[in-house]
């Protein structure tokens, strides 16, 4: 089904709600950088890998922006922001927009405010987040598992299976690990748990996700004290 | 050399150049005016401020008037009209019929027609957009007026708008009207009027419902973009259907096709962006030197791309808009074109 852009499944939240979002969007030191003018040339459009398979329009995004459209703004960061895979393709813009930059905008506003369609888009990420910020590194070899990812194809399981032995097969010794995608410093570690904290990351993640919020809270304020660091996150 | 005149009818824009570039050359201009003043429909129709450079029309065209005016070389005639033109180049046979003063016969080596073009008439052919019905729908030209006299309000209460919109290409692009042409300058005009009215009604939305933005060369960066992008003006592709009233306000009817769906707003001012028609002096000294007219009209030049001037008669020229839709700087060296040519002739008829 395609997206409604009548409005209509919004029409309960209060203008005023939708209208603080979109200013904040254009609050942000970035936006002189992303929204320039539109002159719905399409271009956007026709370099999005997204809007092949979603119903899903940087071009619109920009414009609702562009014309303040308050409560067509609030359909997109709700029903369509989460469809960008930020790629950024849509940077060769005529104009020098950024949709893509703006829709990352959009996603930290729609996070900050917890709003429901973020908690679930996000739902999916709790353990890549969880990966991410408590080990500082990405998607890490002990998540490749046969099960998670069938698309992987079938050699996956006997990787899986021997995944330690794999690894130690790698040359690098700071790949020698399986629980992070490589050994990361313990002083690299506390400093972004103190970047995390002091920039809100945290404040946002406890707006999406409390669960996972109270387990990073644990995980950090531990290490944070062992480093001699007095910090709390609430 | 040949001592007599070059005419000029039409004191706007391209007929101002054109005479001051015969003097210049050393020739001598006769330059008719049926108004009491120079200036033409900037000035007549209390344009504000010229499109692109925002610079205050009845300033930039008192500079125009004060070159022919206090030039010894051009015969101002003003409140002056042709009512007839017999002859051939080098020796045109023309009376003059001045107000209070009566007629009067010249002779002159060649003519150019710089008879301009009249805004076109929402009511002419159609009410869809209510011109005449609705006080609070208005044309480019009397949001000029509005604009000129520091004052942009609702025709119907007097009020400041909240809303207001702009309807491209009324009268323009259009089979059914008859005038398949695009005006050329409405869409700039729009975009400078848009930022003139965001500047003095500051807390005012401003839209522009349009089929194509035609924003040629610097037009792009110098009005279209800002007006966007500093002034937030909100170009809406889509035309509207209809105008019609709902309770004190106006609600405009169209397609929002960037967004691929039908599209009805609330408006407290439309301004339809009209375009541009043959003056009626156009078409009537067209006929009195006997220079075909094309099908909408408009003085019919013969010589294609590379000659803008040259009219189906030898020695008469035509330049701005009595050709064709023309924007001021093209009035403007056109006028230039004309003298330059209506010289050549001249003096190749002379000396052979």
């Amino acid at each position: 089904m395609g997206l409604d852009l009548s409005g209509k499944q919004y029409r309960k939240v209060p203008y005023e709600e939708k209208e603080a979002l979109l200013e904040e969007v254009k609050e942000d030191l970035r936006f002189g950088d992303y929204m320039y003018g539109c002159y719905d040339c399409g271009i956007c459009v026709a370099a999005c890998p997204s809007a092949r398979f979603y119903d899903f329009s940087p071009r619109k995004i920009a414009q609702s922006v562009a014309r303040e459209d308050v409560d067509l703004f609030y359909v997109f960061l709700n029903d369509s922001v989460w469809d960008c895979s930020q790629c950024f393709s849509c940077d060769r813009c005529p104009r020098q927009n950024s949709p893509g930059g703006l829709i990352t905008l959009m996603r930290e506003v729609a996070v900050k405010h917890g709003l429901a369609s973020a908690q679930e888009a996000l739902e999916g990420y709790g353990r890549v987040v969880y990966k991410i910020m408590s080990t500082g590194t990405q998607v890490s070899p002990d998540m490749l598992q046969a099960n998670a990812f069938p698309d992987w194809g079938p050699h996956v399981k006997d990787i899986a299976e021997n995944l330690d032995v794999w690894r130690k097969a790698l040359p690098p010794e700071t790949l020698h690990t399986t629980e992070a995608s490589w050994k990361v410093d313990e002083k690299t570690l506390i400093e972004l748990y103190l970047i995390w904290h002091a920039t809100g990351v945290m404040d946002m993640i406890k707006e999406v996700d409390e669960g996972l919020f109270m387990i990073l809270q644990d995980v950090m304020e531990e290490r944070l004290e062992d480093a001699g660091y007095d910090v709390t996150f609430d | 050399m040949s001592d007599r005149p070059i005419l000029i009818i039409g004191g706007g824009p391209a007929g101002l150049e054109a005479a001051r570039g015969i003097a210049d050359i050393g020739f001598k201009a006769v330059l008719v005016e049926k108004e009491g003043i120079l200036g033409g429909t900037p000035v007549h129709s209390s344009y504000a401020a010229l499109t692109p450079d925002f610079r205050p029309a009845k300033e930039a065209m008192a500079e125009m008037a004060a070159a022919v005016t206090n030039n010894p070389g051009v015969d101002v005639r003003l409140n002056s009209t042709v009512t007839a033109a017999t002859g051939s180049l080098g020796n045109f046979e023309v009376t003059l019929n001045t107000a209070d003063q009566g007629e009067e016969k010249i002779s002159v080596g060649a003519a150019i027609l710089a008879t301009g073009f009249q805004h076109f008439d929402p009511g002419r052919e159609t009410q869809q957009y209510g011109y005449y019905e609705f006080d609070d729908v208005i044309t480019l030209v009397d949001l000029e007026k509005m604009l000129s006299a520091g004052n942009v309000v609702r025709p119907s209460n007097g009020e400041p708008p909240k809303r207001l919109c702009f309807i491209q290409c009324v009268g323009s692009r259009d089979r059914q009207i008859g005038n398949e042409y695009c005006s050329k300058v409405c869409c700039g005009v729009a975009a400078k009027e848009s930022i003139e009215v965001r500047k003095l009604v500051p807390e005012c939305k401003v839209f522009i419902f349009y089929i194509d933005m035609r924003m040629y060369g610097y037009w792009e960066n110098e009005i279209y973009w800002p007006s966007q992008e500093k002034y937030n003006v909100n170009y809406v592709k889509g035309i509207a259907t209809e105008v019609i009233k709902k309770g004190d306000r106006l609600l405009v009817r169209g397609e929002d096709t960037t967004m691929g769906r039908p599209m009805e707003v609330p408006m407290d001012i439309v301004v339809l962006s009209v375009g541009m028609e043959p003056s009626k002096g156009t078409i009537e000294m067209g006929n009195l030197f006997g220079a075909d007219l094309n099908k909408y009209k408009f003085i019919e030049t013969v010589g294609g791309a590379i000659n803008t001037v040259a009219t189906t008669v030898e020695g008469v020229f035509a330049c701005g808009a009595a050709t064709g839709p023309a924007d001021i700087e093209d009035s403007i060296s056109s006028g230039s074109a004309a003298a330059m040519k209506a010289i050549g002739a001249l003096r190749r008829a002379v000396t052979t």
